[in-house]
């Protein structure tokens, strides 16, 4: 069955390179390959498969073979000779050129842009890294799909005695360090690393060392640092002296031992990059605990690189032995699995999002492609329409089909290889605009390499072959003694509907490109006024951290807590304010386990509900719905351990019940419900209802901190102020990360904001384009036809007539390229459903209006040329 | 003075002196590429050292597949080929260790 799908592609294949060997070969070449297909597959089926190749990689070679028999007679002359006639022709035409070139400048510029960031992000993997392809990354599953995040450090360290598989296993864990002190303190985005991170990479340092096994040995005990090139520069200015240095990392002094390398960014392609490596063992938990006897602290990503002559699927193999070292060492471990992925850069899913999302874009640009390469088709046919008398001359003295075919492509050629000399700078500044505006960070550099310029070839060749076929197509096949008795002005019926097809394809192709724009822009203007629970306008919030200082005990941190709200209530344009331990839509969210206390503790009763932790008046500073019950009162007043839950998880525990009054377990302790509160949006603006529990800031104290201001006034003199009062409780205290809510709420919807901004440029692009297209295609009518309506006004037409004649045909290719593209847009709307938001694939609310709009302007494109068809002179057509 | 035969084109000179006679048979044999292979065949049969014929017609009726396009060597291609074969070899042997071209 397969085989029999197979081999018609193949033949189907064939057939279409067949068009490429010159007619009087075809007939031979088609029965050579067929017969050698054949036989392949005869010999496949006998079981002897593996001695021959693939059908598809075979059939792939009669490609080289057609255009070597397409190429065999030319000479260097005849090429040369093609090349100045095709570059003289585009001179004498510098209008046509100039909008052929850059319309088709775009449209290559556009792919290979989107190929630059596939290229950066999924295909090279970071850089600095030795011999990326040995690396696997280590990630578990459970019996289900595996997970690809963090391991405790007692389980990495019995991966790495168990497996012989590998020549180490890398241990890292990103975090956020403040360096410096007082007026000089920064934020910096770092990796704590075991011994054998940077040995694993392979990197060597630019200067001084990296760090080693020794770097890991003691908790607390190695205060060294690596910073990176970036960091070494902006703070240090390159001093090569820096090594031996102080560095105050938090509230420690570090030495620095070395600089990284140029380039290198760590192992991720997403994310922060890191700008500076601290050994593992300097790390705490957030009570000071230390994690790494700890087979519950789960903080650590792995990856490793395979022993020298070790195959991936021996080490896949060699897990086996290390999951049930990993199952027998903990109960913690119970039914663990290690599974290896290869390569590095992006972990498994986040290689599937990226995929989706560059096809998707990748079709985008693709589609915007043909429907510059159809605009230059068209143009190309306008002129060849014009050109048909030389045509005919060079016919009729005798030069082949074949070889006027080939002129008309050549033009084609050179006319692509302009435009992709023009799309490079649309390459670079591309690529960079889409590193700038893609959803997350990017830790890896997106600049072209070769293998971007190599595809920018591709896409400039293929352009130039789709614009110059058609119009070289129809011109050679034209009738010379026709084309001279006419003198070249009528067009031939193939023609005129080949140009039609060109135009309805266009407008379909714009269509759906604006329907998808406006289906996603709806999403972000719904985002934006979307209802999330609360109110986040005036709403700055800000991250405070005390963990990084080193001090706060649990205690010390409620005190903290009790200080910075003193200190900030009261304070000008402040109206009200609050910590919780997280913020909504904004940042990373925490879950634990709950359940209710009538129903034992087990893994069937609980839920995963979200975990947040806040101080008094928080609901009233977020503008949250208290639905029964109260609130929190002040910590004094709070002895006995309380909670407040959310609607959705009143609904689940206690269905139709009060839930007042009602007990919850979370880790062995019972909290009593006080209140229930409405539902708020906390992670995303799709997950409103997931259920929630609020507990009291003293009860389940927290060292990192986000502060919640309701302000009158502007978000600096807010962010300010947050500043200073933090400064005055703690003047170690980092805040970071200060913004609006609102910015927070669309910053929920990136992707979708990314995407509707880049398909809003390209459906711009493609409207215009088909619109001058359709322009262009009535217009050139009009002149063709002056001829025959100067008859039709001589015999008495009405100049209205006239009008109505030539927008009739517009109006018939309009609605034709209305109709297709609603089909093109249902279906972009349909690979596009993961990122809209309040609005379906196929709203006719969206569809409806597009519609109109493309109508319209496609029939005020047409009426210009129409109106000039009303007022056409008699004399002058006839006598023309 | 034409330019000597490269590696490639040797080797399938080679695999039809040796009875491969069309190029699905010359691709498995040398396991180079259909996309290599072809055009290669194309250049030696202009270049004489290859001579091509249809298979009989009822032959490949009898056997249940189109008729084959069978290649052979032209006395000129036997010719190439050895001498192209001798210049490898000395090639070869200035390169293998031991020899006098060999870096002690």
């Amino acid at each position: 069955m397969t085989l029999g799908r197979a081999s018609r592609g193949a033949r189907t294949a064939l057939r279409a390179v067949s068009f490429l060997v010159p007619a009087d070969r075809r007939r031979e070449w088609l029965e050579e390959w067929g017969a050698e297909l054949a036989s392949l597959e005869q010999a496949r089926t006998t079981g002897r498969a593996r001695e021959y190749p693939g059908v598809a990689w075979f059939v792939a070679g009669a490609l080289p073979h057609a255009v070597w028999i397409r190429t065999e007679g030319w000479t260097m002359e005849s090429v040369a000779q093609d090349v100045r006639y095709a570059a003289r022709v585009l001179r004498r035409a510098p209008g046509f050129t100039a909008v052929a070139a850059l319309t088709l400048a775009l449209g290559i510029g556009a792919n290979a842009a989107i190929f630059s960031l596939v290229n950066g992000l999924m295909l090279r993997p970071p850089a600095g890294i030795a011999r990326p392809e040995h690396i696997v990354l280590l990630g578990r599953s459970y019996d289900s799909a595996p997970r690809w995040d963090s391991w405790s450090w007692p389980a990495i360290r019995l991966i790495a005695g168990e497996a012989r598989a590998f020549s180490g296993v890398a241990a890292y864990s990103g975090g956020e360090f403040v360096l410096g002190r007082g007026d000089d303190v920064e934020p910096v985005a770092g990796h704590w690393v075991n011994g054998e991170y940077f040995g694993v990479l392979g990197v060597r340092p630019a200067l001084g060392r990296l760090l080693g096994p020794g770097d890991a040995v003691a908790p607390g005990a190695h205060a060294v640092v690596v910073l990176s090139q970036a960091l070494w520069l902006r703070r240090f200015g390159g001093d090569p002296g820096v090594v031996g240095r102080t560095l105050a990392v938090g509230s420690q002094p570090y030495e620095i031992v070395g600089v990284a390398p140029e380039g290198f960014t760590g192992p991720d392609a997403l994310g922060a990059p890191p700008e500076m490596w601290v050994s593992a063992m300097q790390r705490t938990l957030g009570d000071g605990a230390l994690p790494f006897d700890e087979w519950g602290a789960s903080w650590l990503y792995a990856f490793a690189r395979l022993r020298e002559g070790v195959t991936y699927e021996q080490a896949v193999a060699a897990m086996d032995a290390a999951s049930l070292q990993l199952r027998a060492a903990s109960d913690r471990n119970e039914d663990v699995r290690v599974v290896l992925a290869p390569g590095i850069g992006l972990a498994p899913e986040e290689r599937e999002r990226s995929r989706g999302a560059s096809l998707l874009l990748g079709a985008i640009a693709v589609l915007v492609l043909l429907l510059t390469c159809a605009n230059v088709g068209n143009l190309f046919l306008t002129r060849a329409t014009a050109r048909a008398t030389e045509v005919g001359v060079r016919k009729a003295l005798g030069a082949s089909r074949g070889r006027l075919t080939r002129q008309l492509v050549t033009e084609g050629m050179v006319l692509a290889a302009a435009a992709t000399m023009l799309s490079v700078p649309l390459v670079f500044g591309g690529s960079g605009i889409l590193s700038m505006l893609f959803p997350v960070p990017v830790a890896v550099s997106l600049a072209p390499d070769l293998r971007v310029y190599l595809f920018l070839g591709a896409v400039g060749l293929a352009a130039g072959l789709l614009s110059g076929t058609a119009p070289a197509w129809t011109a050679a096949r034209r009738d010379v003694a026709r084309t001279l008795r006419e003198g070249g002005t009528t067009g031939g019926a193939s023609r005129t509907r080949l140009r039609d097809t060109l135009v309805v394809g266009q407008l379909a192709i714009s269509l759906g490109l604006v329907s998808g724009a406006a289906l996603l822009g709806r999403s972000v203007l719904n985002a934006w006024s979307a209802d999330p629970g609360f109110d986040p306008d005036g709403m700055v919030v800000g991250s405070i951290n005390l963990r990084s200082t080193g001090r706060y005990d649990p205690a010390a941190a409620v005190a903290f807590q009790d200080r910075l709200l003193a200190g900030l209530e009261g304070l000008p344009g402040v109206a009200a304010v609050a910590l919780a331990n997280q913020a909504p839509m904004l940042g990373n969210h925490t879950r634990s386990s709950v359940n209710p206390a009538e129903r034992p503790e087990g893994p069937e009763s609980g839920i995963e509900a979200e975990y947040i932790v806040v101080t008094p008046g928080y609901f009233e500073t977020l503008g949250i719905p208290l639905l029964r019950g109260r609130t929190f009162g002040p910590a004094a007043a709070e002895p006995e351990p309380v909670v407040v839950v959310n609607d959705a998880l009143a609904r689940l525990f206690w269905p139709g019940q009060d839930p007042l009054g009602r007990e919850l377990v979370r880790r062995g302790v019972t909290f009593r419900v006080v209140g229930v509160v409405a539902d708020v949006q906390m992670r995303t603006l799709r997950d409103r209802g997931r259920p929630g529990v609020y507990y009291a800031y003293h009860q389940e104290p927290q060292t990192l901190l986000v502060a919640h201001l309701r302000t009158t006034g502007p978000t600096p003199t807010a962010a300010e102020a947050l500043r200073r009062a933090v400064a005055s409780v703690d003047p170690e205290v980092p805040v970071t990360g200060i913004t609006d809510l609102r910015e927070g709420l669309a910053r929920s919807l990136a992707e979708t904001r990314t995407l509707s901004l880049l398909v809003t440029t390209f459906a711009g692009l493609a409207l215009v384009i088909s619109l001058v297209g359709l322009y262009g295609l009535i217009s050139h009518g009009v002149t063709q036809r002056s001829r025959e309506m100067g008859i039709r006004v001589a015999l008495g037409a009405a100049s209205g007539t006239l009008a109505r004649l030539v927008m009739a045909r517009a109006l018939a290719l309009a609605v034709l390229g209305t109709a297709l593209g609603l089909g093109v847009a249902v279906a972009l709307g349909i690979a596009l459903r993961g990122l809209l938001y309040g609005v379906g694939p196929a709203s006719p609310g969206v569809l409806g209006p597009v519609s109109a709009l493309l109508l319209g302007a496609a029939l005020l494109a047409a009426w210009i040329p129409a109106r000039r068809a009303a007022r056409v002179d008699v004399m002058v057509s006839l006598r023309d | 003075m034409p330019r000597p035969l490269g590696f490639t084109t040797l080797r399938i000179l080679a695999a039809i002196r040796d009875g491969s006679a069309y190029g699905l048979d010359i691709v498995a044999s040398t396991g180079l590429a259909s996309g290599t292979v072809y055009p290669a065949l194309g250049r030696l049969k202009k270049g004489g050292l290859v001579s091509s014929r249809w298979e009989d017609q009822r032959q490949a009726e009898r056997e249940g597949r189109p008729r084959r396009r069978y290649y052979a060597l032209t006395a000129e291609g036997a010719r190439a080929l050895v001498e192209g074969t001798s210049r490898t070899a000395d090639v070869l042997a200035v390169l293998s260790p031991g020899s006098a071209g060999a870096v002690r």
